[in-house]
């Protein structure tokens, strides 16, 4: 058994015990996902110490690390040949931050599922059901697989939102699942597109292997979404076609605006430990599919779009801050808020340059953390006093002098102070984008200075919030009694602040700890999209 | 009557060689006079005696019919009858539905506690199925024709059965009357087809060069009539206005029966009747006289467009399923638009998955209608809570409807929608294009009706929650059924060897 598949299958075989113990261990069950998300981390380091930085992976199928490739799926399909589907997992650079993110999320997400009080085996089950689709999003490199793993995650998010979320969970719930899905049915059409056009060369059969679908050679001559014949569906380039679909599914995920308004509402809805997990790990889904598939199989599409993308990034800049500014739900604000740090990524993977699209993947991994930590710590809050509105709290500073800590480090962190990930992250998209013009031209100047505005305005709203809820007076809508409940941070919510907090600091100081490990993948990325 | 003398010796060793070929059917019909004999003079003292004969019978002719299963193309009963590859296939695709059915009966209180007994029930589904075997062989209009009345009777007979209150007898009176004047429409069309070609024999040469020597307005109106009554079979848009009602108002075994089999038995005849206008050379459609892929490919929209849309308004679960199956249906066409192994491999799959995720989920709703009274979506509430393996194993179901993986219904859904992709990469029409993407948006539409049920089930309480026991046989089938479901995604060779 390799090293991957026990990631991505530990946390289904820790849901099966979980079903088949009984009811009188329900209060174990948070032990278990526990320990399954503290195993997954230990594995996800020793991965990252004894990762080869030289191999960048990309469209090498040889340079892919810990590579597991059974087949799986054999049909034959007379006229048109046999189709190959493999259970094919690898990583690289890309990927490989991802899989420490997730453990460290889901560990995160499993102690803030100290919450939740109600029907706990169906919870761990579904929740312990999600890690495993995360993971295996993150490894798969065959393209029906990857599909099963993606689509995956939907089911038990929507029950996750459903079953434990707030007033409006139904609607927030199906909304989400119809947004994604929509974008993903036409992902299918792609995927069943791209294996009639490529051949491996190897066996003569089509098939869904990701890295073989980034070499042109191996597209079958005249076929739909071959380069060569420039085939066009309904007036436009096929390939370009099958890029845009391929990016609204995808983007539906980061989410961009216009398409992300089910990204405050599932937040809302959603309990303390969905939120984490919806910030920090599915975002970022579509941020690893817009450059391991949308840029990788399709590099020609992708300096075409390059413009329009860093523009969708630099308007989710704008306009999620701007949102944020105007929220008064905490958590409403911080769902914004992620909107316009995504657009960070967006800009920076437009940009395609060395700095930016290191800097998007350090933003994607940096933000994974902050906004785990952002709504854990909201979460703390609603938890003790069932109430997020930001003007039902003044003067907090005085009685949770440690949450405010706490508040500071994140508030600071994800508005770019330097010393933090953010800000590094943030930086070197911008460099990206800036220097855009003279490195490929794809990206003109303003978008890089309208987006340092956002950064401005990230700035503004997090002052501002401080300031409301932490500063001054204490003055709390709900009185003396809100004064008993709001007690300060206890040793399970350290246990879950502190990583992330010494992630953003470590990232914001050593950023190499991770430019290393990706540099390489980077590299051959920018290589194969602008050829 | 003397010139036909010489001709006799060799028709009957022509009939006498082709038994050895029809021995399921034999089968079936000896199977069909033991139900009766043993209902007769054997109720009284065993009573589950015709059910026992009747599903050894099914398993004896799913045996003798995979025994043929790597044959060729052969003629029988002086071609008549054609069995071939994929006949065998549907004959076992029937015997998956009928050896679910008869279990369905065996176990469904309302049968089981019928007045006039369930033994002529068991009688009739195997005449039925000796009909839904010859239509999937038939190569002659006229045998088209005979099997496709002798499954439509039976079907009448079926939906009629219990006749407990006002609505079954209303919607067994509307499928008999719909019935007959679909089936009348077909026989003129089939009448005209002959006057036009000379011919009965849907393989002979003489029938398309005769077809296509008429204009294209009388052919054509000659083939949309034969078409009306396989759409009839089919339920597609728009012959499809008996199925909602016929559904909801059938025994709900019954209904589970009447969405699958026959079903599966139209698409039998109509790959039929498009076989003779498949062109060998680009394998798809040709278009020469009659533009076929445009009629197919407006029935498959309007069908996928009607049956989904309709059924997010449906409350009554039986209802909601009976739109859906319109859907499928017009999924399923989408499969014939290309005449190749992969076609066929895909719609066998699609339809395998089909019978199997329908009769699992009438399973359930059957068992929780027969315990609770509830057959409203909106009365399922809190049904998960308390009954959570019951309502995970429709859930299951379910998303296996919608397509969604780690169902094998993704599979499924995804190999119909490869050979759709392929038949509109060789034919490059566009209207075969607009269908794919409709039949995407359908499946985005589908899961909102679908999960309307565990959105009751598991997100909403219930102000006096139920708990139904599982100990029952429908239960169990309907979990191994959903099992099943997961299982085949992980290892689909299990099915797709057969095929």
């Amino acid at each position: 058994m390799n090293l991957l598949s026990i990631l991505i299958f530990l946390p289904i075989a820790a849901a099966l015990l979980i079903l088949v113990l009984p009811s009188g261990f329900q209060q174990r069950f948070k032990y278990i996902s526990l320990g399954v998300s503290m195993i997954q981390f230990v594995l996800s380091v020793f991965i990252y110490t004894h990762f080869n930085n030289t191999a960048a992976g990309i469209n090498r199928e040889e340079q892919f690390q810990l590579i597991e490739k059974l087949p799986w799926i054999r049909l034959d399909l007379g006229s048109i040949g046999k189709l190959e589907i493999d259970y094919f997992l690898g990583i690289d650079g890309l990927s490989m931050p991802f899989l420490m993110l997730s453990a460290l999320v889901m560990f995160v997400a499993s102690l803030a599922s100290w919450e939740i009080k109600t029907n706990l085996k169906a919870y761990f089950s579904l929740f312990l059901l999600l890690n495993t689709a995360v993971m295996g999003v993150f490894c798969a490199l065959d393209f029906f697989l990857f599909y099963i793993f993606y689509e995956l995650m939907l089911l038990p998010l929507y029950f996750l939102i459903g079953m434990w979320g707030g007033a409006r969970r139904e609607y927030a719930a199906i909304k989400f699942f119809l947004y994604t899905l929509f974008g993903s049915v036409f992902m299918l059409l792609v995927i069943i597109g791209l294996y009639f056009s490529v051949l491996n060369p190897a066996t003569g059969n089509h098939t869904f292997n990701m890295v073989l679908m980034m070499d042109p050679g191996n597209y079958i001559n005249g076929s739909v979404f071959s380069a060569m014949a420039g085939q066009s569906i309904l007036g436009i380039s096929a390939r370009l076609l099958a890029f845009i679909v391929l990016f609204i599914a995808f983007a539906i995920k980061v989410p961009i605006v216009p398409l992300h308004t089910w990204l405050p509402d599932a937040h809302v809805e959603a309990p303390t430990p969905v939120s984490i997990i919806l910030a920090g790990l599915l975002l970022k889904v579509g941020g690893y599919g817009i450059l391991r598939i949308c840029f990788s199989i399709f590099p020609d599409a992708a300096i075409q779009s390059a413009w329009w993308i860093g523009l969708i990034g630099l308007i989710s800049i704008i306009y999620g801050a701007m949102n944020a500014l105007a929220q008064t739900d905490l958590k409403r604000l911080i769902a914004y808020s992620s909107i316009s740090h995504m657009g960070f990524v967006l800009l920076g993977i437009a940009s395609v340059t060395t700095e930016g699209l290191s800097g998007a993947m350090l933003q994607m991994i940096s933000h994974g953390a902050l906004s785990a930590m952002l709504f854990f710590l909201v979460g703390m809050i609603y938890n003790r006093v069932h109430d997020r509105e930001i003007s039902n709290f003044r003067g907090l500073a005085e009685l949770m002098p440690q949450f405010t800590f706490f508040v500071m480090i994140a508030f600071f962190a994800s508005l770019g102070l330097p010393g933090f990930s953010a800000f590094m992250a943030e930086a070197f998209s911008l460099i990206g984008a800036f220097t855009s013009e003279d490195v490929n031209g794809l990206l003109p100047r303003w978008m890089a200075i309208g987006a340092s505005v956002g950064i401005l305005l990230s700035a503004a709203y997090f002052l501002w919030t401080l300031q409301r809820m932490f500063f001054g007076q204490v003055r709390l809508k709900g009185g003396d009694t809100w004064k008993d409940q709001l007690v300060d941070v206890n040793t399970r919510e350290k246990f879950a602040l502190v990583p992330l907090a010494v992630l953003a600091l470590l990232l914001g100081i050593f950023p190499s700890l991770l430019f290393d490990k990706m540099n390489a993948s980077v590299l051959a990325l920018v290589q194969l999209i602008t050829g | 009557m003397n010139d036909l003398i010489p001709y006799i010796p060799s028709s009957i060793r022509d009939s006498l060689a082709s038994l050895s070929f029809f021995s399921a059917e034999i089968s079936l019909i000896l199977g069909f006079l033991l139900v009766i004999l043993a209902d007769l003079f054997f109720s009284k003292r065993y009573p589950q005696l015709s059910f026992i004969l009747a599903l050894l019978t099914l398993l004896l002719v799913a045996y003798q019919s995979s025994g043929f299963l790597k044959i060729d193309s052969t003629p029988m009963f002086g071609g008549m009858i054609i069995m071939d590859h994929l006949s065998i296939l549907f004959k076992l695709l029937f015997c998956l539905a009928s050896i679910l059915f008869v279990l369905f009966i065996r176990f469904n209180r309302a049968f089981q506690n019928h007045d006039k007994g369930f033994g002529d029930m068991y009688a009739i589904l195997l005449a039925v199925h000796l009909g839904l075997n010859l239509m999937a062989m038939s190569a002659n209009l006229l045998m088209v024709y005979l099997s496709l009345e002798m499954v439509s009777l039976g079907s009448y007979l079926m939906v009629g059965y219990l006749s407990t209150g006002q609505r079954q007898t209303e919607a067994a009176m509307k499928y008999a009357l719909f019935g007959a004047v679909c089936s009348a429409i077909m026989l003129y069309g089939m009448s005209l087809l002959y006057g036009f070609t000379g011919t009965l024999y849907l393989n002979d040469p003489a029938f398309l060069s005769g077809l296509n020597s008429v204009p294209v307005m009388a052919s054509g109106l000659a083939l949309i009539m034969v078409f009306i009554g396989i759409a009839f079979k089919l339920s597609l848009v728009p012959l499809h206005f008996w199925s909602p009602d016929v559904y909801e108002g059938a025994p709900t075994p019954v209904t589970a029966f009447l969405s699958t089999a026959p079903k599966i038995a139209g698409f039998a005849v109509l790959v039929k009747f498009l076989e003779i206008f498949y062109d060998p050379g680009s394998k798809t459609l040709s278009s020469s006289m009659l533009d076929l892929n445009y009629i197919l490919a407006f029935l498959a929209i309007l069908s996928m467009l009607l049956g989904n849309f309709v059924a997010i308004w449906q409350n009554n679960v039986k209802r909601m399923l009976a739109y859906s199956s319109i859907g499928h249906t017009g999924f399923m066409l989408m499969a014939l638009f290309i005449f190749s192994t992969s076609g066929f491999k895909a719609i066998i799959f699609y339809m395998a998955i089909y019978v199997i995720m329908n009769m699992a989920a009438f399973m359930i709703v059957d068992e929780i209608e027969e315990k609770t009274g509830k057959q409203n979506i909106d009365e399922y509430k809190g049904l998960g809570k308390q009954n959570s393996l019951l309502m995970i194993s429709l859930l299951i179901i379910l998303i296996s409807l919608t397509g969604l993986p780690p169902t094998v219904g993704f599979t499924a859904k995804f190999l119909v929608f490869s050979s759709a992709l392929e038949a509109y990469n060789l034919s490059g029409s566009a209207i075969l294009l607009i269908m794919i993407m409709i039949a995407s948006l359908s499946t985005v539409v589908s899961l909102f009706y679908y999960f309307k049920v565990p959105l009751n089930a598991f997100l909403r309480e219930s102000p006096d929650p139920v708990k139904l026991s599982i100990r029952s046989a429908k239960v169990y089938m309907g979990i191994f059924l959903a099992f099943l479901l997961l299982l085949l995604i992980v290892f689909p060779s299990m099915l797709e060897q057969l095929i």
